[in-house]
């Protein structure tokens, strides 16, 4: 509840930041706040509160995932540089923006009200829009966010609409409403509920990018600014698992017959076509969107198992994901505005083909590394937090005897291994013309520390255990 | 006692009966000196009449998105102003109540209102005047001779 | 006029059964997913959505009065706001597409292809 309030105002208040003639206290305001804000969260640590007429609740569990959408953006905002090489850009903004749309992730961790939950996505996903366009000139930005903006509102409607019915069948949009409703399973509930059920979570997972609601995914993440598209996967994934995780848990854990075998489907559909088209990109940021279609389908595992081990998986996991993704796009971000500068940018799509990255560790050890690391985590290579993240996704599916689930999904991270190690490949054994590329002191904070967390869990997975 | 349809009927005359008041009596009051200009339909400049089709002023389309928003955030005060007024409310609380509603409200309204700051400062919401563009003609004649034939021939 | 409003409101309402509200915003639903799927102009396609939440917030007015339960009401004046946000923004990134392309056609967007 207190980073709400806090982010809401330190919102408000970097945006009227922006009047000062100095952009360069933009970005440590920004930290300060965020900060600021992670701090505030864990407030009520060890304690369960219902806020606002119960329309919130802060336990552990929705701290946790409050504290790693916190930790993803503190990483995005430091890759950000304050946009100081892009004349046109308004850092003042687009930190505010990111502030409000943080407001909207957690109203989506710690909703107990369905309004809530609308009202969280909608702040989240409005805010995205405006990211993803907010590279004006560009045509591509410009596209990514027309479609983005379109297929979100057409989801949102959908959503909606399973909320309405699902308020006809139950009288209610509180969570404990709808689930004391669902407890009388036994007896039959009306038909709406299960079709309101089946909108609702189309609406969801069409904005955790799974199968088969995904198109939107790769063009969005492509076409926008490479920081937003960092930010976008991770955050808006974390959040919107969060909520589909409190959802299914809260609500409807009394008709698992009828979603589980839905969710399970969705799962498979989603591994196998994040993973098989991944294959044939030849950019890397393409690449990364289907990556990310993949590893939706990975924390889809949880849900549709939802066992006792479901929330851990899923807190691990989102952890996992996003600290390699961010540290993914950060290199991503350094290796093409150097080539962007070296070749003044011809075609730029070549410059996030894989070709960018060949011969990169030779020259960058440290970039390579960075690279080598997140790569390895999204993978799920042992001693990576990915391995462990995986690791307990798979052990829940076995605890519900989706043995079939678990098939698929491991071939499918066989296929995942083959992509991620182009780059890999790309980095260490070929040549390229590279020099050393200059690497800001905050750029080498971030993925100095994205590195050791990445092999710290991946060592010592244990430490996350047990917080909630 | 009037049936809740008779109770419409009478707001309904009573719009009327304002409007007709309003109207005629600024009609009393105010000078009468019409010209073309003031008869137009719309006298930011607009015409009344024409294809539709045409591009607008591009910024119109700020105007009117700043509207929209503040028009519709204004939605929430209606379900506030029943809560606000419930005399039940208010005697259980011994008039706390109405302070308490009151506050909540005003941090409503400040909060739209640091959005209108905000727009209003970064200057969306001026009219500027496009400025006039002066042709420029590169010759070596210079600028002061025109002068002197334009002061000539004046 | 005494009988409390809390009570007449929802029984002009109820004259017309639940069901023919459910169908009528269903069949308003539908009509905009399918102007959603098969326009090619972003504004009609943006009020094919516009519609589908209007859609929305008349199922949700309908159960709301047959259940005597304000909480439906309420969630419309939500919808309606965030829809108004929504527009906003729909309609800047419109603009912003208008300026650089001069059409607003969704086909002749094809920048980015898989």
């Amino acid at each position: 509840m207190f980073p709400i309030v806090l982010l809401s105002v330190f919102a408000v208040v970097l945006l009227f930041l922006g009047f000062l003639k100095s952009r360069s206290v933009l970005l440590p305001a920004t930290l300060l706040f965020l900060v600021a804000a992670l701090v505030a969260n864990f407030l009520d640590w060890n304690k369960t509160y219902l806020y606002f007429n119960s329309m919130l609740r802060t336990d552990n569990l929705s701290m946790v995932f409050t504290a790693i959408v916190l930790l993803s953006s503190f990483l995005v905002v430091a890759l950000s540089g304050s946009f100081e090489d892009d004349e046109a850009a308004q850092p003042a903004e687009y930190y505010a923006i990111i502030l409000f749309s943080l407001v909207g992730a957690i109203m989506m961790i710690g909703y107990e009200n369905l309004v809530m939950l609308f009202v969280g996505v909608e702040i989240l996903s409005v805010a995205m829009y405006i990211l993803t366009g907010s590279d004006k000139r560009n045509l591509r930005s410009n596209e990514a966010a027309l479609k983005y903006f379109l297929m979100g509102a057409f989801a949102t409607g959908i959503m909606l609409f399973g909320m309405a019915l699902l308020y006809g069948a139950s009288g209610s949009f509180t969570l404990a409403g709808i689930a004391s409703y669902a407890s009388h399973a036994q007896q039959g509930l009306s038909l709406i509920f299960y079709v309101g059920l089946l909108m609702l979570l189309v609406g969801l997972l069409f904005k955790v990018s799974a199968a088969p609601f995904h198109f939107w995914t790769p063009d969005v993440y492509d076409g926008a600014p490479t920081i937003f598209t960092a930010y976008m996967s991770t955050v808006v994934k974390t959040a919107g698992f969060a909520a589909l995780l409190h959802l299914l848990a809260a609500s409807f854990t009394y008709v698992y017959s009828f979603w589980g075998i839905i969710l399970a489907v969705v799962t498979a559909i989603t591994l196998i076509a994040g993973n098989v088209t991944a294959v044939y990109q030849n950019s890397f940021k393409r690449m990364m969107a289907y990556s990310s279609i993949s590893h939706a389908g990975y924390l889809l595992i949880g849900l549709a198992a939802l066992s006792a081990q479901s929330r851990q998986a899923i807190v691990f996991y989102s952890l996992a994901y996003s600290i390699a993704t961010i540290s993914a796009f950060g290199v991503l971000m350094l290796v093409t505005r150097q080539r962007g500068m070296q070749t003044l940018s011809s075609n730029p799509l070549s410059n996030e083909s894989f070709d960018a990255f060949n011969g990169l560790a030779k020259q960058n050890p440290l970039l390579g590394l960075a690279m080598a690391t997140s790569m390895l985590s999204l993978a799920g290579i042992p001693l990576t937090a990915g391995f462990w993240g995986k690791f307990y996704m798979f052990s829940t599916a076995v605890e519900r005897g989706q043995i079939w689930l678990l098939v698929v999904a491991v071939l499918m991270s066989a296929v995942g291994i083959y992509y991620y190690f182009r780059v890999i490949i790309a980095m260490y054994f070929r040549d390229g013309a590279t020099e050393p590329i200059r690497i800001s002191p905050v750029f080498r904070y971030v993925l100095v520390a994205a590195i050791i967390l990445t092999i710290g869990l991946g060592v010592a997975p244990g430490l996350l255990q047990g917080l909630f | 006692m009037l049936s809740d349809f008779g109770t419409l009927l009478l707001f309904i005359l009573a719009a009327f009966a304002f409007i007709a008041l309003v109207l005629f009596g600024a009609r009393f009051l105010r000078p009468d000196r019409p010209n073309i200009e003031k008869n137009s339909t719309y006298e930011s400049g607009e015409e009344p009449v024409g294809n539709a089709n045409i591009q607008f002023n591009i910024r119109f389309y700020v105007v009117a998105l700043v509207f929209v928003l503040f028009d519709v955030e204004l939605v929430f005060l209606f379900p506030w102003a029943t809560v606000f007024g419930q005399a039940r409310l208010i005697e259980a609380t011994g008039g706390r109540w109405g302070w308490f509603a009151l506050t909540e409200v005003i941090l409503f309204v400040v909060v739209l209102a640091l959005g209108l700051a905000y727009v209003w400062a970064k200057g969306y919401l001026d009219w500027v005047k496009p400025q006039p563009k002066l042709p420029t003609v590169e010759t070596k004649v210079p600028m002061d001779l025109y002068k002197q034939v334009n002061e000539r021939f004046k | 006029m005494q009988p409390t409003q809390d009570v007449l409101i929802p029984e002009v309402i109820q004259q017309i059964p639940l069901t023919y509200y459910l169908i009528l915003s269903t069949v308003l639903f539908i009509i905009g997913i399918i102007g959603v799927l098969t326009r090619r102009n972003a504004i009609i396609i943006f009020m094919s959505i516009e519609l589908m939440l209007n859609a929305v917030n008349l199922l949700l007015i309908a159960f709301s009065s047959y259940k005597s339960d304000s909480a439906g009401q309420v969630f419309v004046f939500f919808i309606m706001a965030v829809a108004a946000a929504e527009v906003s923004v729909g309609l800047a990134i419109i603009v912003m597409i208008y300026r650089n392309t001069r059409s607003i056609d969704v086909g002749l967007l094809n920048k980015l292809k898989w």
